[in-house]
């Protein structure tokens, strides 16, 4: 297998509404950035792969044929990524892939949603015949998960907040990140309308347009770029159906699993210990906890804990989401990608003020759906 | 019992056309067209944001004639209520003087019917005397007259 490395990274400014570019004009900020970031053009580029939300959200059918072109992808191949919310991150892997395999030397992996222009709430919530209408959208269906994960583990009740407030901070150190909230605190958290019982507005991600992307290259093409690069140390997804009996929709089997073959892969027995960062899918503030204890970097029921006591703070000895995460710039089909830029941009050295130092390996995760698909990679500053 | 039951999906969108197709639009409003020039010097029209060969981003906008010549077309002799012209027309694809490229619109031909259409006909834009930046803007093409032609 051949080593993939992460030469380029690009992201937009993400924003509520990027009113002054269209969806080729958002999806070209990004790849224009990660071109320029591994000193290539649209020429170099063997192949082309693709990652949204589903096509309902805003409306497009198989967006990838009309943005092609844009993405200089005429005469190459080109290819779509579906995986729901987790597709930004299983489009890099597939990406990573191309690569690894030996077919392409330069691969240029994007994703992108432009929510300003898209009905993801309604999308998600059909009104299927004999059948009572949700009508809730993501946030009604994971607030019940969210009262079960309090109720299991006996968590403090402000723990989201905790975290909304952490995240919101953590963005104002990253230039590109939606929301800039210079005055948020626990106060101002808790104050705001309650949305979803227990999830308050503040505690939930904002809806954005934006787009990331990155340039993966091979070892031999990796040698001529400008930067310093990541080097892909493991890849894995995971998918298990929305409704099984038994079905443990707070700790999914699926994450267990996807996040077990990504260590192994990387040769990593202690994930709190051995990973100096990662960007980890969090749409809700409970989500941290959550996902601490489904990747394995706390005992089940002790996730909380490693938020109270500062441990996912930028200067914790786990930083969780140095970039604000997805708490504070959602473009649902970009999310994921972002996740994984961001962990390669830590080990690159090139996170500005949000950087965590010193980072040497970094975790990139996504997930979608109702908790049932996962993707995630590591990323280091070393050969694997 | 088998059931059926309708389902409607139904959303609300936006659309934000960008900065190329927005001067394109407006130009319209001016009673202009306006094209990209491509790196290899190609003038198309519409516009595009990139180069369709290399990707490149474009930003040369020309303006081109609002006349020009049908390439190909097609008759359609007993319009809709949704159609563009209420009586007797041809869709058209029109390559406008300057543009290497040609763009869909409706040819009226005024008094007449099918045998006045010809593929390499000129024809010119019939703009609406109150315009918002819309397609639409140009009502239809009409057959130039003979002055212009002879011009």
């Amino acid at each position: 297998m051949e080593r993939c490395a992460v030469i380029g990274v690009g992201q937009t400014k993400h924003a509520a509404k990027r009113d002054d570019l269209s969806m080729i004009g958002l999806v070209r900020e990004a790849a224009t950035r990660a071109l320029e970031d591994a000193g290539l053009t649209f020429r170099d580029i063997d192949a082309v792969v693709i990652g949204k939300a589903p096509d309902m959200f805003e409306g497009v059918m198989m967006p990838e044929l009309f943005l092609a072109e844009a993405l200089g992808a005429v005469g190459k191949p080109m290819m779509r990524v579906h995986t729901a919310g987790s597709v930004g991150g299983s489009t890099a892997i597939v990406a990573a892939h191309l690569v690894s395999a030996g077919i392409h030397q330069r691969v240029l992996t994007v994703a992108y949603e432009k929510q300003s222009e898209s009905d993801a709430m309604w999308a998600l919530s059909p009104k299927y015949p004999f059948q009572p209408p949700l009508m809730a959208g993501a946030g009604g269906y994971f607030a019940p998960l969210i009262r079960a994960y309090i109720r299991r583990s006996n968590a403090p009740n402000d723990v989201g907040v905790r975290v909304a407030v952490k995240d919101r901070l953590n963005a104002l150190k990253n230039p590109y990140a939606h929301l800039k909230m210079p005055e948020i605190s626990a106060a101002q958290v808790e104050a705001s309308p309650m949305l979803w019982d227990p999830i308050r507005y503040l505690e939930t991600c904002p809806s954005s347009d934006g787009a990331c992307a990155m340039v993966l290259s091979s070892e031999t093409a990796a040698r001529s770029a400008p930067h310093r690069p990541a080097w892909v140390h493991a890849t894995a997804t995971r998918s298990e159906p929305n409704l099984f009996a038994g079905r443990d929709q707070v700790n999914p089997r699926a994450g267990r699993d996807c996040a077990a073959a990504l260590y192994k892969q990387a040769g990593i027995t202690d994930p709190r210990k051995q990973l100096d960062a990662a960007e980890i899918y969090v749409p809700f503030s409970w989500f941290e906890p959550m996902w601490m204890e489904n990747l394995g970097f706390a005992p089940e029921g002790e996730g909380w804990k490693m938020t109270l006591e500062g441990a996912t703070a930028l200067g914790g000895d786990m930083p969780i989401n140095p970039s604000g995460g997805v708490m504070s710039s959602n473009p649902i089909g970009a999310s994921g990608m972002l996740r994984f830029a961001e962990a390669a941009l830590q080990v690159r050295g090139q996170a500005g003020e949000h950087q965590v130092e010193g980072a040497k390996l970094a975790m990139g995760h996504a997930y979608g759906g109702g908790s049932q698909f996962f993707a995630m990679w590591i990323v280091g500053d070393a050969r694997p | 019992m088998a059931l059926t039951a309708p389902y409607v999906l139904e959303y609300t969108y936006r659309r934000s056309v960008g900065p190329v197709v927005g001067q394109f639009l407006t130009g319209l409003r001016d009673q202009k067209f306006l094209g990209m020039k491509t790196s290899s010097g190609r003038i198309l029209v519409p516009p595009p944001e990139n180069d369709p060969e290399t990707g490149e981003t474009l930003s040369e906008m020309v303006a081109v004639g609002d006349a020009g010549v049908v390439t190909t077309w097609s008759w359609v002799s007993a319009p809709r209520k949704n159609h563009p012209l209420q009586k007797p027309f041809a869709w058209a694809l029109v390559k406008l003087d300057g543009a290497d490229t040609a763009m869909l619109h409706v040819v009226d031909v005024g008094e007449g019917g099918m045998e006045k259409m010809s593929t390499g006909m000129r024809v010119r834009a019939r703009w609406k005397a109150e315009r918002i930046g819309h397609v639409t803007d140009v009502a239809c093409f009409e057959p130039e007259s003979p002055q212009a032609v002879t011009r």
